[in-house]
């Protein structure tokens, strides 16, 4: 393969694993910062700095918690550099209805709403472990916090889910 | 021997949780295990709310941050006007001089053998480019031989080759990229415009073409942006 042909491929290459991983990463940025263009934003600039640092991905196989990792930092850096004003909660709700909204499921839009108004703190390790699948202690090295802290973050997640949907509350950790 | 609390400690955390010691306790405590079964369906619920459609949250963001869809109409038309009346002025006048031209050459030039195609592409994998963007292409505009989703600055973007009656073009279609003007292309044997799109910008290049200002305007109206 000739140099021009490698470029070709290593682009077309990263090309697929962004297809594949971009609903994912939406998603994830989605419920981070709770706004849709927000969330674009992240997740383009996030792809062009995995594109940038490429080379760095040694196994394809662990390209997702790389870029999860890299929308993570992008997401810390838009609020550092942007300083994002503090939004009501109900305008939040009420800015991202269509994508909040579930036809003729009124539990899984009540759901949606309550993960929307859980603090960011629990919200986070809640999407590593539920959506994306992480361990505890993937968890724990991706967020920089000891093992116990997510399980407790996890919990009190779990808990607050639950008293925001009128579900019995559970005993303390 | 583990207790309740313990339990609903753990499964609170991961409610898939198992194992000897939880699933004893499970056997011998009727209340927790009916406690870790609410969990995990709610786990199962939370699942599903979590998973919402991704095409939503990018299409929202591509049709200019909530404009009400009569104005981004608005905004298509006029684009569109404005588009017919530059694309010959931008031709004659203006030098190539920004980057953008020089960053569609050097995508064009990565992938010289995507000009010489000649089969067209199915209608399926021309939308399987295209859908992800919410646009498509208007038949009659010509064959489209080759239709790819490539990486162009770090972002994914539709890369198409038409084949039309005045010759082949390339397009690429750069929702990512903002231009208030249009942009000239006369690189490398190379020549066409950027001209700003509803959704960012549209690239449209070519070689050898007799009449490049009426290629590009017949392109860019073939584009439906779906604002």
């Amino acid at each position: 393969m000739n140099r021009e042909d490698g470029e070709t491929d290593r682009r077309r290459r990263f090309g697929v694993l962004c297809e594949s991983l971009r609903p994912d990463l939406l998603r994830f940025a989605f419920w981070l910062g709770r706004d849709r263009q927000l969330a674009e934003d992240v997740v383009q600039e996030a792809m062009l700095r995995a594109w940038k640092s490429y080379d760095a991905l040694e196994d394809e196989e662990r390209a997702k918690p790389w870029f999860l990792t890299i929308v993570r930092r992008e997401f810390a850096r838009t609020f550092e550099r942007k300083r994002l004003p503090l939004a009501d909660l109900d305008e939040l709700v009420a800015a991202e209805a269509d994508v909040l909204a579930a036809e003729d499921d009124e539990q899984l839009a009540a759901m949606r709403q309550a993960l929307f108004r859980l603090d960011e703190e629990y919200r986070e390790p809640l999407v590593l472990q539920v959506m994306m699948g992480y361990s505890t202690k993937e968890i724990a090295a991706m967020m920089g916090l000891q093992q116990g802290a997510v399980l407790t973050r996890l919990f009190r997640a779990r808990a607050r889910l639950r008293q925001e949907l009128g579900l019995a509350p559970e005993p303390a950790p | 021997m583990m207790n309740c609390l313990e339990f609903r400690r753990q499964v609170g955390a991961l409610p898939s949780a198992g194992g000897p010691e939880l699933d004893a306790h499970r056997g011998e405590c009727a209340a927790c295990a009916r406690h870790q079964d609410e969990l995990r369906a709610l786990d199962a619920l939370i699942a599903r709310a979590l998973a919402v459609d991704a095409a939503r949250i990018q299409r929202r963001a591509a049709g200019a941050g909530g404009v009400p869809a009569t104005r981004r109409r608005f905004f298509a038309i006029a684009a569109s006007l404005v588009a017919g009346l530059s694309v010959g002025l931008v031709l004659l006048v203006s030098a190539p001089r920004t980057s953008i031209a020089r960053e569609v050459v050097d995508h064009v030039m990565h992938e010289p053998g995507a000009m010489n195609l000649l089969v067209p592409v199915t209608a399926g994998a021309l939308a399987g480019v295209l859908d992800p963007e919410g646009t498509r292409l208007r038949p009659g505009v010509g064959d489209v031989t080759f239709a790819a989703r490539c990486v162009h600055q770090g972002h994914v973007v539709p890369h198409l080759v038409v084949r039309m009656p005045e010759g082949a073009v390339t397009v690429l279609l750069l929702r990512h990229r903002e231009i208030d003007e249009p942009v000239q292309i006369a690189e490398q044997g190379l020549e066409g415009v950027v001209l700003p799109a509803p959704r960012g910008s549209i690239a449209i290049v070519g070689q050898g073409l007799k009449d490049p200002a009426g290629v590009a305007q017949k392109v860019f109206e073939a584009v439906d942006w779906g604002v």
